[in-house]
């Protein structure tokens, strides 16, 4: 018995699925915006004295390694409890991506930085410059150009992880898409459409980064 | 109002940690079954990538670039609810599950391959094949054994991920260690030890085994 397959219940949904999209790409450019101030902080701490660097340390390792769905589920119903206050949905969506993602670009920052050969900032400092503008003039500009390309990879990864967020009720592209497949009975169409949707952003955007891992690369 | 602080309370946590070690037990077969599925998927699509035929090419760059591109959530909600409308018949979560995660982490797992055998160095082959070696036995006798050598360590990160990411397959009702945590959240209304214990045993998994393999890496294959 052949499938008859039924693709309007796709098509008359599309703007509600496109609605989620909006959201998909708000709590992603968030969670990036965000994740790179923090990653940068986290980073020089890890770089810096001693308790500074173990606490970032513990952040890194903690934030890299706890599953993701379990970081979600922990902002959303136990930091509540834990501080007496509430979160948005959109805010508790976006800091547990915050916190994933600041984790692994404090890693790829600190790369970055250590890769700066360190007779640059010797020469910087013997001619008087501080270390705070060794590092804004010198080190920092030259770090941050190197790790462009590993910041787009890790762009594109979290737009796909923004789905999880569809799990604590955030209306993106995945939770509108769980909900038109209830509404219609038509999951097979519905579910490879909201694929075919993702597939349709993120591949163009990896391909931008590997173009940008050939602009980038670096010859020593 | 809120109380100023909350009381932690660890018993129920402990009380029920044999059921959540079950549920961890589940999640390391699950991620093992799939890294085998995704091992030998990613070598014949790997091997379909640099095959001759340009249509095969094709179909494994877009295997590749498709189950890349995707969240493996839609992955599984799909194989769990959209597949089994055209295969006529319902999957049980275990199977749908390994096969997402097989698949997901096969789409991983064909470019490790793929780069590590183009790492070989082409003169080897050049130099198998005048030799009176056929294609197959240069593949098999001088690449791939050299090239698994330098796979082992990305082919570990591919497994370690799958740890932390099949905690998705709870969204299909697989009893791994996110599943039984989400049930004993709500049976002992107890989240936030709960929770915050599960997170630490994901932590406790995952971290020594990125460490180890780190240190492997270092030792034996710094080049």
């Amino acid at each position: 018995m052949a499938y008859e397959w039924d693709w309007s219940a796709l098509w008359d949904n599309l703007a509600f699925l496109l609605d989620g999209l909006s959201l998909t790409v708000l709590a992603s450019v968030v969670s990036m915006a965000a994740a790179l101030v923090l990653g940068l902080l986290v980073a020089l701490a890890r770089l810096s004295g001693r308790w500074l660097g173990a606490a970032a340390q513990v952040y890194i390792e903690l934030f890299r390694n706890v599953p993701l769905l379990v970081l979600v589920l922990w902002v959303f119903t136990v930091l509540p409890l834990l501080g007496g206050f509430t979160l948005s949905p959109l805010m508790s969506g976006t800091l547990p991506l915050t916190l994933k993602i600041s984790a692994f670009l404090a890693e790829i920052f600190r790369a970055g930085i250590t890769s700066i050969a360190t007779g640059q900032t010797h020469a910087a400092l013997a001619i008087g410059m501080t270390r705070t503008q060794v590092l804004k003039r010198i080190v920092l500009p030259q770090a941050i150009r190197r790790v462009i390309p590993a910041l787009g990879s890790m762009w594109v990864s979290l737009f796909k992880d923004t789905s999880i967020l569809s799990v604590i009720g955030v209306g993106e592209l995945m939770y509108q898409g769980r909900i038109v497949a209830t509404d219609t009975y038509r999951p097979l169409e519905v579910f490879t459409g909201v694929a075919v949707i993702y597939y349709l952003l993120a591949y163009p955007q990896a391909l931008g980064v590997n173009w940008l891992f050939a602009k980038f690369q670096v010859q020593e | 109002m809120q109380p100023a602080g909350y009381n932690w309370d660890f018993s129920a946590f402990f009380k029920y940690l044999p059921f959540l070690l079950q549920g961890l037990e589940v999640t390391l077969l699950v991620s093992l079954l799939a890294t085998c599925v995704g091992l030998v998927l990613g070598l014949l699509v790997a091997l379909a990538r640099l095959s001759g035929f340009p249509p095969l090419r094709w179909v494994a760059a877009f295997y590749v670039d498709f189950l890349r591109s995707t969240p493996l959530l839609i992955q599984l909600v799909w194989v769990f609810f959209a597949l089994p409308i055209l295969l006529g018949y319902s999957l049980p979560p275990l199977v749908a599950a390994v096969a997402t995660l097989g698949a997901y982490s096969g789409a991983y797992l064909a470019e490790i391959f793929r780069a590590g055998i183009v790492s070989i160095a082409s003169g080897q082959r050049h130099a198998g094949l005048a030799l009176g070696m056929t294609r197959t036995q240069v593949m098999r006798r001088i690449i791939l054994p050299q090239a698994v050598v330098r796979m082992l360590p990305p082919i570990a990160s591919t497994l370690i991920t799958l740890i932390k990411d099949s905690s998705l397959v709870s969204v299909i009702s697989v009893a791994e260690l996110m599943w039984a945590a989400q049930s004993l959240a709500s049976v002992t209304l107890r989240p936030v030890e709960i929770l915050t214990g599960t997170g630490l045993l994901y932590v406790a998994v995952a971290y020594p085994l990125s460490l180890g393999v780190e240190l492997v890496r270092r030792r034996y294959l710094a080049t």
